[in-house]
């Protein structure tokens, strides 16, 4: 691989920054790396954040835009047009995994490019049907049910009955099925049945409510795992799509009520220091080597996360593809070397090879060494649910070393009010050892060295989840 | 009790309101042949159905949409410098001075004598949906609220809280938010009028439509 | 001066002012000439100055009635259409004084009425023969436009007094007494209020296509829906200086010259619509729309005119004598019977023929009826069918009927009972076999291969042919190609973002992604998207639009449309599948000229009923859009008001499953007659459904409508219709829909 080469197909572009807060100034970090310019938005609420302050900084007031919303398609379009960008980083959540807006990105009469998967990739492994009909055409271990709606109330029974008898088999005590409206989502229309008898009433309760709610009575029938461990598999490709590699695995396992992820490790397991009840190594080896599998077979052509449980037994199942960056691809990064060029950001990977620049590397060149672990400082009360807090920060200290990583959009200067459109991530803070004892060890050291205090209008000071991580580091990577 | 006369007279001193109107989001700008010291005229009709004088037509993405005056008024001031550039979203376009209807300053007299509920907290507000579906029904003045009463849905870092309506009991006589509309902490929610003081307030509207002349 | 002098005179100058009124402003000198008369008579009759007054009066009015009999000959359309609302001309209650022997008003008294504008009352004939009397009933019902008197409306009704009417007519039906229909209404009270203008007048041509009883009607001032509220009648008959149109003509005028609210049209505009809707008695009459002219005096009949309600009386009698007389068995009898009637010189009061009719005679009534408007108005459109095509389409109507008759009324039967028998001996046999399997069952469930088999099922990939979700639209609006967003109208109050055009026309089918509002699609999407793929087969596409009245300029406009939209009338009918559910389908496309309906659209309308009925097809009208009748075809347009609904009153008593659903904006004519009168209803999100549009609203009752009045949900508060649907899930609902209401045979009930 030619430098020059590699220099004139980024040479040319000027990338969107479609996202705000941290991920925002993590691309523009990545874009100044490589020497690409680009343009970045904010809404009047967000004018303050650090992403706004970086992009003035590093990009001057012209690479700056104020919309509307970063809802708002046609603002980003508007703006793209206005900046003339040439491709778009969409970040994480927004429309990071909208197939639509990737191709309304890449079809439109100006065209440009989307960071990201193409999107055809991201229409079909957003559906969560056909993720499982095609992992199941694959061989991939999925969770044990029916892989497409099923219509026919006879039918559905007999599948449930197979899955409590074979969780029976299996030695399960208390089987439980899960009944979900196939074209529902984001945990509408699903019900638990415990009790074979129930589950006629409880079938028929939900597809009524599919009908109404979806006008599509179809209901997928599974077995209900209980006791998992959630991992994930780190891809990144280039645009050919042949020639994935994967950058590890993360254990994200501790998370709040909601299923919100609150700290990530890398590796998913270390059987090397730990011990497990299964033989841990070769499921990692196992879900790797199935996702790269589904990887090359769709083509897939940018980073992603293949996202698994574990139960305790030791079986992985497929659970979804990310198609996108994920909040904790830096730990995954933290703990990777490639062989020649050294520490690896995942973010610049992404926009080089998004570009069309070839990846240039093999799964060979990539090392692994030491455990990350990830912190996700929320202002939050884990005591109440984890309902946001809302005001001003005004303190925000921890003792730096050389190994942690913060990554935070709250400005240098205090106070800063926290906007209250978003998700209240504050920071995040990668920590990284030469084993989980040693990285571990750090993370506490890290929460005590921590000073974040904050006042709102109400009186109340600042509520943080440090706690809440402190307690549960102690549990990470244990089943 | 509140001295309406003296409050009138406050207000008559100043009978103005600026008003700024934005652009609504990014695009190109095109202003209508208007000039400084023109009077544009807000939504009309009695259903206020037909829309305002353009002020001019913001195009974004092959849409060209007009852009209107929200009320009566004469205009003070024209960013003519942004004909036909790109603006983005929020940048101040035309300045209306607007004289206060009647209705307005009846609005502002109320604000004083109902009680008003305020955001405990800066976040979007929105009815229960009992709640919004009566006063979409009727009108807001037919809901009878108690204290304790679970009335908002308090909308902020993507969760959503229950709000419970804290004073005396009345009805809802005002409403001061719209939909989706960004609220400080402290800004007036509604304005509930107790049923026996519903008397007072018919008064005082009375007393604002006679005094209060509109040019 | 003598009494009877004034009284002579006053009439006289009543005269004048009629005249004045008419012409307005025109044979300036023939009034000018009345007025020097009247004036110097009545002058000189004032001071005493006349000799003999009586004969000097007489001169004046020989005068008088010479200048209006020439002036009769002068009459064009627009002075007729003054003729008919001016405050002087008869109006229902003088009739029924002069007209009928007696009689009880039984719709209310004047103003204490639901609705003074229809009247109601029973009234009496009596007729001799010989020495004997008899005395015949009848109910009267008609619009009271009571010389002005404003609680009367101008005879506009509003929907409660049609409902009145179709009560009354129930009542008529009952007793066995004829009915004589008066119309006098410049059109109908454009509300939607409770029964709505549009339902209302559908429900009462829908009951007047099967009313039992003779009907007669008599027109006067036949303005559009509000006169086939009560006008379907076995003989039409109408006044020589009555008009009967489709609008009125300043409505056509406005429409004609594109105006905005608010704006008048020109008198010359108004004049030339007038002219050229052909709405007078003569042109009606060779279209066949009515079948007898009675004369009126110059100028038109007033209250004083007794001879002319002699001759009413007269026509009246003969015509309802016809129409019972036609309903008989033997065909000499009815020959000689009706040879007689029509014939000038016999004293139709010294014929007496019963008027009650046995059960037989009423069903060979309704079927004459019914046949006779039909066969109405086929001349209008153009057939550009092939000779051989026509011959051989008849021919296979002939010779498949006996194969149909076979096939659904003799064969269904039977096939039910076997299926029903058939049914039971499998029970048995399962049952049977259940017992005998069950030990083996019990064995089996013990075999541990059993669990590798169920491990395989629940985590292999299953087989899944039909993945319905990944169906994508066969078609999809030309507007997707165009890089552009569009704003939703919604989004002031649902805060909707800029829908991207590509999205939106495409994979949204022209639905907002956050509220749901519809965009208009093109009438093929739903032909493509909705029957199942490759299912549709069009009939009589031949069937062309035309310009039956030569409307000035409207054929280049009739052939602007068809190339525009390819097709050749405003109304595709085609038979179609979903699901393997056969139908027939009438598609109203709001593309070809705002979707109005005429002749030709209503001739396809009439021919899909007969096949859906034949066919035992359930029948589906899908209305993407309609304006109302095509006004620039006049009263050929109209007529397919009762036409259509008759269609559809004879395939729904045959047992057949019709359905209506609209889209987009559904107005006027046809809501308030074939489509109106559905008892199944629903339409698509977003869609305006309703009588008269806010503009004519605003010109006919000078009322401010709220925005949203004719909104389909407004619609379905109303009663209107029966629900809603969602673009997207039309072809679900719609399979759901005949399924239940069709039940298993979808056709027979």
């Amino acid at each position: 691989m030619s430098s020059a080469k590699t220099g004139n197909i980024l040479h040319n572009h000027k990338i969107l920054v479609a996202n705000r807060g941290e991920i925002a100034m993590r691309i523009m970090r990545a874009c100044g790396k490589l020497g690409i310019p680009f343009a970045a938005i904010h809404t009047a609420e967000d004018a303050a954040s650090g992403h706004v302050l970086l992009a003035r900084a590093k990009g001057g007031e012209k690479s700056l835009f104020r919309v509307s919303s970063y809802h708002d398609a046609n603002e980003l379009m508007s703006v793209a047009d206005e900046a003339a960008c040439t491709a778009v980083h969409p970040g994480y959540g927004f429309f990071a995994e909208d197939f639509r807006f990737a191709r309304r990105v890449t079809k439109r009469d100006r065209k440009m490019i989307f960071i990201g998967p193409s999107w055809k990739i991201i229409r079909e492994l957003g559906d969560k049907i056909n993720t499982k009909r095609l992992a199941r055409s694959l061989g991939v271990p999925t969770v044990p049910g029916s892989d497409r709606p099923i219509y026919d109330e006879m039918e559905a029974e007999r599948i449930a009955k197979t899955i409590f008898e074979f969780q029976e088999q299996q030695g399960i005590t208390h089987p439980l099925v899960l009944v979900k409206a196939s074209a529902g989502g984001g945990g509408m229309g699903i019900e638990e049945v415990y009790d074979p008898d129930q589950f006629r009433s409880v079938y028929r309760r939900v597809r009524n409510y599919a009908l109404r709610q979806f006008k599509d009575e179809g209901v997928l029938i599974e077995q209900r795992i209980m006791d998992f461990n959630h991992l994930e598999v780190q891809i990144v490709s280039d645009r050919t799509g042949s020639n994935p590699v994967h950058f590890g695995t993360r254990n994200c396992s501790i998370q709040s009520t909601g299923l919100q992820k609150r700290i990530e490790v890398a590796p998913g397991f270390t059987p090397q220091a730990l011990r497990y009840s299964f033989d841990a190594q070769k499921v990692l080896d196992d879900i790797v080597a199935y996702s790269l599998k589904m990887a090359r077979s769709v083509g897939y052509d940018n980073v992603g996360t293949w996202e698994w449980i574990v139960t305790r037994k030791g079986e992985p199942f497929l659970m979804e593809v990310n198609t996108r960056i994920q909040v904790e691809n830096g730990v995954s990064a933290r703990i990777a070397k490639i062989r020649g060029q050294g520490g690896v950001d995942l973010i610049a990977e992404q926009i080089r090879t998004g570009l069309g620049e070839p990846l240039g590397y093999r799964q060979d060149d990539i090392d692994f060494e030491g455990v990350g672990i990830e912190y996700r400082l929320i202002a939050e009360d884990p005591d109440s649910n984890f309902t946001p807090w809302v005001g001003r920060i005004e303190r925000f200290d921890w003792k730096d070393a050389p190994w942690l990583t913060m990554l935070t959009h709250v400005p240098d200067k205090l106070p800063y009010e926290i906007p209250t459109e978003f998700d209240p991530n504050l920071a995040l803070a990668i920590i990284h050892g030469k084993d989980i004892q040693e990285a571990k060890a750090r993370g506490a050291a890290f929460l005590d060295s921590l000073s974040l205090t904050g006042q709102n209008d109400s009186g109340a000071s600042l509520k943080s989840n440090a706690a809440f991580l402190k307690d549960n580091t102690e549990r990470i990577l244990l089943f | 009790m509140i001295d309406i006369s003296e409050l009138l007279d406050a207000i008559k001193s100043s009978p103005y309101r600026e008003i700024v109107v934005a652009a609504p989001h990014t695009g190109r700008m095109s202003f209508a042949a208007l000039e400084t010291g023109m009077c544009v005229h807000g939504p009309q009709g009695q259903w206020k159905e037909m829309p305002g004088t353009t002020l001019g037509t913001l195009e974004r993405e092959g849409n060209p949409k007009p852009i209107c005056a929200p009320e009566n008024g004469e205009i003070c001031r024209i960013h003519k410098e942004l004909d036909g550039g790109f603006v983005e979203a929020g940048a101040p376009l035309v300045v209306l001075r607007h004289m206060l209807t009647r209705d307005e300053v009846q609005r502002i007299i109320l604000q004083k004598t109902l009680y008003l509920f305020r955001a405990p907290e800066r976040a979007k507000y929105y009815f229960t949906p009992e709640t919004d579906k009566k006063i979409r029904a009727t009108d807001a003045h037919s809901v009878t609220i108690r204290d304790g009463m679970e009335l908002f849905i308090m909308s902020r870092m993507k969760r959503e809280v229950p709000l419970h309506y804290a004073g005396p009991d009345g009805v809802i006589y005002e409403i001061y938010f719209k939909y989706n509309e960004n609220l400080d902490a402290g800004a007036p929610l509604i304005g509930v009028c107790p049923r026996d003081h519903l008397h007072v307030i018919q008064d005082m509207i009375a007393r604002v439509q006679t005094e209060w002349t509109e040019t | 001066m003598h009494n009877n002098i004034e009284k002579r005179l006053q009439n006289l100058r009543e005269r004048l002012a009629y005249i004045t009124d008419i012409f307005t402003g025109k044979h300036k000198d023939s009034v000018t000439l009345l007025e020097e008369r009247l004036a110097s008579f009545a002058g000189r009759a004032l001071s005493g100055a006349c000799e003999s007054a009586y004969a000097e009066l007489s001169g004046v009015e020989d005068i008088f009635a010479y200048v209006e009999r020439r002036l009769e000959k002068t009459l064009t359309p627009m002075d007729r259409v003054r003729v008919v609302r001016h405050p002087q001309r008869v109006c229902l209650r003088d009739i029924l004084e002069n007209v009928y022997d007696n009689f009880t008003e039984v719709g209310g008294q004047d103003e204490h009425s639901l609705d003074p504008s229809m009247l109601i009352a029973r009234a009496v004939i009596t007729r001799r023969r010989g020495k004997k009397t008899y005395m015949q009933s009848v109910m009267v019902i008609g619009q009271e436009k009571g010389h002005g008197a404003e609680y009367r409306n101008g005879g506009s009704v509003k929907p409660w007094g049609n409902a009145k009417a179709l009560q009354y007519m129930g009542v008529a039906e009952t007793e066995g007494i004829p009915i004589h229909a008066y119309i006098f209404t410049p059109g109908s009270y454009p509300i939607e209020d409770y029964p709505g203008a549009a339902q209302q007048i559908a429900r009462n041509i829908y009951n007047m296509a099967g009313l039992r009883v003779p009907v007669v009607a008599v027109i006067s001032e036949g303005g559009s829906g509000g006169a086939e509220a009560i006008g379907l009648a076995d003989r039409r008959l109408m006044l020589s200086h009555g008009y009967y149109s489709v609008i009125s003509p300043e409505g056509a005028a406005a429409i004609e010259g594109r105006l905005k609210n608010g704006q008048r049209a020109s008198p010359e505009l108004i004049e030339h619509c007038a002219a050229n809707l052909k709405i007078q008695a003569e042109d009606n009459l060779k279209f066949g729309y009515i079948d007898r002219i009675i004369q009126e005096p110059p100028l038109g009949a007033r209250p004083w005119h007794f001879d002319f309600f002699r001759s009413l009386r007269q026509e009246l009698i003969r015509a309802t004598d016809e129409v019972v007389i036609s309903t008989r068995k033997t065909p000499v009898l009815r020959g000689l019977a009706l040879a007689r009637h029509r014939n000038p010189e016999n004293d139709i009061d010294h014929l007496y023929i019963r008027w009650g009719l046995s059960g037989g005679a009423k069903t060979r009534l309704v079927q004459r009826r019914q046949r006779k408007l039909l066969r109405l108005s086929r001349q209008a459109a153009r057939d550009r069918r092939p000779f051989l095509t026509k011959t051989a389409t008849a021919f296979w109507d002939w010779i498949s009927k006996p194969w149909v008759v076979f096939k659904y009324d003799f064969y269904r039967k039977h096939q039910r009972w076997i299926t029903t028998l058939m049914e039971e001996i499998n029970n048995e046999i399962d049952m049977f076999k259940y017992r005998l399997l069950s030990p083996w069952r019990k064995f089996s469930r013990r075999l541990p291969n059993r669990t590798e088999n169920k491990a395989k099922e629940l985590t292999a990939l299953s087989s899944w042919k039909e993945d319905s979700r990944s169906r994508r639209w066969d078609y999809l609006s030309p507007r997707y190609k165009a890089d552009r967003t569009l704003t939703c109208p919604n989004s002031e109050s649902y805060g909707c973002l800029d829908l991207w055009g590509p999205d939106l026309f495409a994979e949204f089918a022209g639905v907002c992604s956050h509220c749901g509002y519809h965009f208009p699609m093109e009438p093929e999407w739903y032909v493509r998207n909705v029957f199942d793929t490759g299912s549709t087969f069009e009939f009589n596409s031949e069937i062309e639009a035309g310009n039956p009245l030569d409307f000035p300029d409207f054929s280049e406009r009739i052939s602007q449309a068809k190339k525009k939209t390819g097709a050749k009338s405003g109304c595709m009918t085609f038979e179609a599948r979903i699901d393997n559910i056969k139908m027939v389908v009438v598609m109203f496309m709001g593309t070809f000229r705002g979707g109005s309906v005429g002749a030709a659209e209503g001739y396809k309308f009439v021919e899909a009923a007969a096949r859906a009925a034949k066919k035992r097809y359930p029948f589906l009208a899908y209305v993407h859009g309609t304006a109302g009748i095509r006004i620039q075809e006049g009263t050929h347009g109209l007529i397919q008001m009762p036409r259509c609904t008759v269609a559809v009153r004879r395939y729904i008593e045959a047992g057949g499953l019709y359905m209506v659903l609209y889209d987009t904006n559904s107005f006027a004519g046809p809501v308030a007659s074939f489509l109106g009168c559905s008892p199944y209803q629903f339409a698509v999100r977003s869609s305006n459904i309703g009588f008269a549009g806010p503009g004519v609203i605003k010109e006919t009752t000078g009322m401010d409508i709220p925005p949203k009045y004719h909104r389909s949900y407004r619609a379905l508060s109303r009663g209107h219709i029966q629900g809603i649907w969602d673009r997207r899930q039309i072809r679900a609902n719609l399979k759901q829909a005949l399924l239940t209401i069709g039940g298993r045979n979808l056709y027979y009930r």
